[in-house]
């Protein structure tokens, strides 16, 4: 699906990634695992445009998309999930759906109504609340209105940033089942940071694991998990299992 | 937790010190002594006039973030004080002078106080009104201020030497200059200095943690304007004529200009912005017709380009000789919990309820907290639980219902005011002071525990030591990855001292590892006496920290007791848990 090369990036002096190289086949769930600053959300922003590397290539079906516009990668399909939600506040949950399918060309009513029950279905609080603010929702349901918005894009690939961030055990379960749910109904290929390693690794098929902008080990998810290194750094030792 | 050992601590800020104060003196001598014709030297004197009032606008906007477009309105009541003083009232200048500081400090306090609740264009806009009105009676009052045509024969200041010359004067006003420069950087590095960047940074956690944010901000309103005025002082007897026209909104927004264009948040920014828009024109007037259209571009250019203004650049170049700081040695361990009984109540919320329009967040909730307890407050996302934090934290006004905090009855009461009980927080979405270090961050919490400067560093030290950040302490908060700045955060919040911690989601976008550092950190704290209020989804947390817990679901209480008899309520597992096994990592 598309592979990232060799990327550098740098924020202003100071070095994000030195060198990350990681590959998304098509279908996939892959998780990006590591701590806080190793450079996994810099990952996620460099390959949807937001920041453009310094040296290095990201691929998508065979074509270089490293120097394009997040807008232009937005329409090539690839749909990012921010960390920390980023939902309009001043606009209605409904609004805040449909400019998620704004990397869509001449969308028509008949389409939109029908992407909207897709989300719908799958966020049934959603639809309960579609007239209300951005800002009056609470944590978790933010988080689902974030996530129903990356869908809206019809994505090929969604980019997810801590989507479990701050949500209630019922809900960390729920956004972990959705994610599956996404991937298995619609095939969309997803890329997963997540601190929550354990569950990641749990719906993951393979997994990386950054470090001060590198990527320093990867593997299947069962592979992972037992790794003791990844154990003791990210999972709390010995006993999140 | 992984850090990089060997990072250095570099101070990305440079800090010239005495070095830039004493050349800068060397320049005040002699520039006079290089511009020589009567014309340069009146331009310089003018310059020095125009800094002095942008320097006004670092206090004001640099620093406390407060937009200002009345500057010239304060410049210009200094100036006629100066102006109708020596001559229609014929009093001593030095008296003329004070007599238009104290104006311009009681204008300023007005203007600060009516603006209290304002920010961004709203500000802006009344600032605006207050300039024109400024303008307008000075204009029209023609009895007391001689109106359009203005006042002549302004007196020079009876000095030590006469300062007769005009070269004389120039040294007179670039030495003010020197000397109001001089306090302002000086201000930066005080209490009430760190409080207004805190403001300007982040007003509703600088007031959490009990930085008096409105009497900062009519403080920061009162030094500009006063600045200001001795600005348009010195300009007055530097010119010997004064009238309106000098003193109207296109002025107001030449001085903010100035500001932006070196860079609002640094004195010597000021007085580069302020010299090179005195000067420039003068050197683009061959140009003729064309000179104001390139004098624009410029400006523009400066701002879009340089949005640190020429003092981005100045402190680039200063950033090869910064020095590497090092925190001092901890002299003394982290302070926490206060002197009372374990076991007694320290915060009592009774029948609280709180209604947004027809929302009802919070409805009728006890809630009891005991001396040296750890107490978890949970709930599905949505149930009230950052709600009743913000409540007794004083962020929200309750809609019904009491709260005690150590005795005290705080419904009501503003968020410093309850700080200063002996309250900390920490808020959902960090709320860090970004642009300012580590060490500036904390430093602003241990404000609240009072004393002198080296009691309040004492405890900022003891701070970043406990949570681990000594090797970081002069870094920029942004530039610090997001688990640092959680620890920032907590410092900052322990460096006052405090009694009751509210924690908002403290491990929120912390790995596993991670987390169990924080609870590590958080143990020793209770065990050192600290009560602590937490709100946190990761269930493994709260059960390793807490031993008392609430539950929330819907605004009402569903559940208390102790964390594991709580967690195996079946109304809790159904509502919140889901998975009991999963949610707990068992």
């Amino acid at each position: 699906m598309f592979e990232v090369h060799d990327v550098h990036v740098a924020y202003g002096a100071v070095t994000a990634l030195r060198g990350v190289s990681l590959e998304v086949k098509s279908g996939e769930i892959v998780c990006l695992l590591g701590a806080n600053g190793a450079g996994k959300s810099t990952t996620l922003r460099t390959i949807s445009g937001l920041l453009h590397p310094l040296k290095g290539e990201i691929v998508l079906n065979g074509e270089p998309i490293h120097r394009l516009t997040a807008e232009a990668i937005a329409k090539r399909g690839i749909s990012h999930v921010p960390e920390g939600r980023h939902v309009f506040p001043g606009l209605t949950v409904r609004e805040n759906l449909v400019l998620g399918a704004s990397n869509r060309k001449g969308t028509g009513r008949d389409e939109r109504t029908e992407d909207l029950a897709r989300v719908f279905k799958i966020f049934p609080d959603l639809e309960r609340l579609q007239h209300a603010l951005g800002w009056t929702l609470s944590g978790g349901q933010q988080q689902m209105l974030a996530i129903a918005r990356g869908l809206m894009a019809r994505p090929h690939v969604l980019l997810m940033d801590e989507p479990s961030l701050g949500l209630a055990p019922i809900l960390v379960q729920e956004v972990f089942r959705v994610i599956k749910e996404i991937n298995a109904s619609g095939g969309t290929t997803i890329l997963l940071v997540e601190q929550n390693a354990t569950m990641a690794l749990a719906i993951s098929q393979r997994g990386y694991v950054m470090e001060t902008g590198r990527i320093v080990l990867q593997g299947s998810a069962g592979e992972l998990l037992k790794n003791p290194q990844v154990r003791d750094a990210y999972l709390g030792g010995g006993k999140a299992a | 937790m992984r850090t990089e050992k060997t990072h250095r601590t570099t101070d990305a800020r440079f800090r010239p010190g005495h070095l830039a104060l004493l050349v800068g003196a060397v320049v005040v001598i002699l520039l006079p002594l290089l511009f020589t014709t009567r014309y340069t030297t009146n331009l310089l004197i003018l310059g020095a006039s125009w800094g002095i009032a942008t320097l006004g606008l670092v206090v004001v906007l640099g620093y406390t973030g407060q937009i200002s477009l009345a500057q010239a309105a304060f410049y210009g009541i200094g100036a006629y004080a100066v102006a109708l003083g020596t001559t229609r009232w014929e009093i001593n200048w030095w008296v003329a002078l004070v007599l238009g500081l104290v104006a311009a400090a009681l204008a300023g306090a007005v203007l600060g106080t009516t603006t209290l609740k304002l920010g961004g264009h709203y500000l802006a806009m009344v600032t605006i009104c207050f300039q024109i009105i400024y303008t307008l009676v000075t204009t029209n009052w023609i009895a007391v201020t001689g109106g359009p045509d203005g006042v002549s024969n302004i007196k020079r200041p009876p000095f030590f030497v006469p300062v007769n010359t005009v070269q004389k004067y120039a040294w007179f006003a670039l030495a003010a200059l020197w000397l109001v420069a001089a306090l302002v950087w000086l201000l930066r590095d005080t209490a009430l200095g760190r409080a207004m960047l805190a403001i300007r940074e982040n007003e509703l956690a600088a007031e959490a943690l009990g930085v008096d944010t409105r009497r900062v901000k009519v403080i920061a309103f009162i030094l500009s304007a006063t600045i200001g005025a001795l600005g348009g002082a010195i300009y007055a007897s530097g010119y010997l004529y004064i009238s309106p026209d000098s003193f109207n909104f296109d002025h107001a927004v030449a001085f903010l200009a100035m500001a932006l264009v070196g860079g609002s948040a640094s004195p010597l920014g000021a007085i580069l912005g302020a010299g090179l828009l005195t000067f420039l024109p003068e050197w683009l007037r061959e140009l003729q017709r064309i000179y104001l259209v390139i004098y624009g571009c410029a400006i523009i250019l400066v701002i879009v380009f340089m949005p640190e203004g020429l003092w981005g650049y100045v402190k680039l170049f200063g950033r090869r000789f910064a020095r590497v700081r090092h925190l001092p040695p901890v002299d003394q361990p982290i302070h926490v919990g206060g002197h009372g009984t374990p076991g007694e109540d320290i915060l009592c919320v009774h029948q609280l309820t709180k209604r947004f329009g027809g929302l009802v967040a919070v409805d009728a909730v006890d809630l009891t907290v005991r001396r040296g307890e750890a107490h978890a407050l949970i709930g599905p996302n949505g149930s009230g639980k950052t709600t009743i934090i913000n409540v007794i934290s004083g962020l929200y006004v309750p809609s019904a219902g009491g709260i005690r905090f150590l005795g005290h009855n705080i419904v009501g009461q503003r968020p410093s005011r309850i700080a200063h009980h002996g309250m900390a927080r920490s808020f959902q979405n960090l709320r860090l002071f970004r642009e300012l270090s580590v060490w500036e961050n904390v430093l602003v919490g241990a404000h609240r525990g009072g004393g002198r400067e080296r009691e309040t560093e004492a405890r900022a030290l003891a701070a970043i030591e406990f949570v681990g950040l000594s090797d970081k302490a002069f870094e920029i908060c942004r530039n610090l990855p997001y688990g640092h700045q959680k620890l920032v955060e907590l410092a900052r919040s322990l460096a006052g001292e405090p009694e009751l911690l509210l924690l908002d989601e403290p491990g929120a976008g912390l790995n596993q590892t991670e987390k169990q550092e924080l609870v590590r950190l958080l143990k020793r704290l209770n065990e050192m006496g600290l009560t602590i209020l937490i709100v946190e989804h990761d269930m493994s947390l709260v059960s390793n920290v807490a031993a008392v817990a609430t539950v929330l679901n819907f605004g009402k209480k569903i559940a208390e007791g102790r964390v594991e008899e709580v967690l195996r309520h079946p109304a809790v597992v159904e509502a919140y848990l889901g998975n009991r096994e999963v949610a707990l990592g068992v």
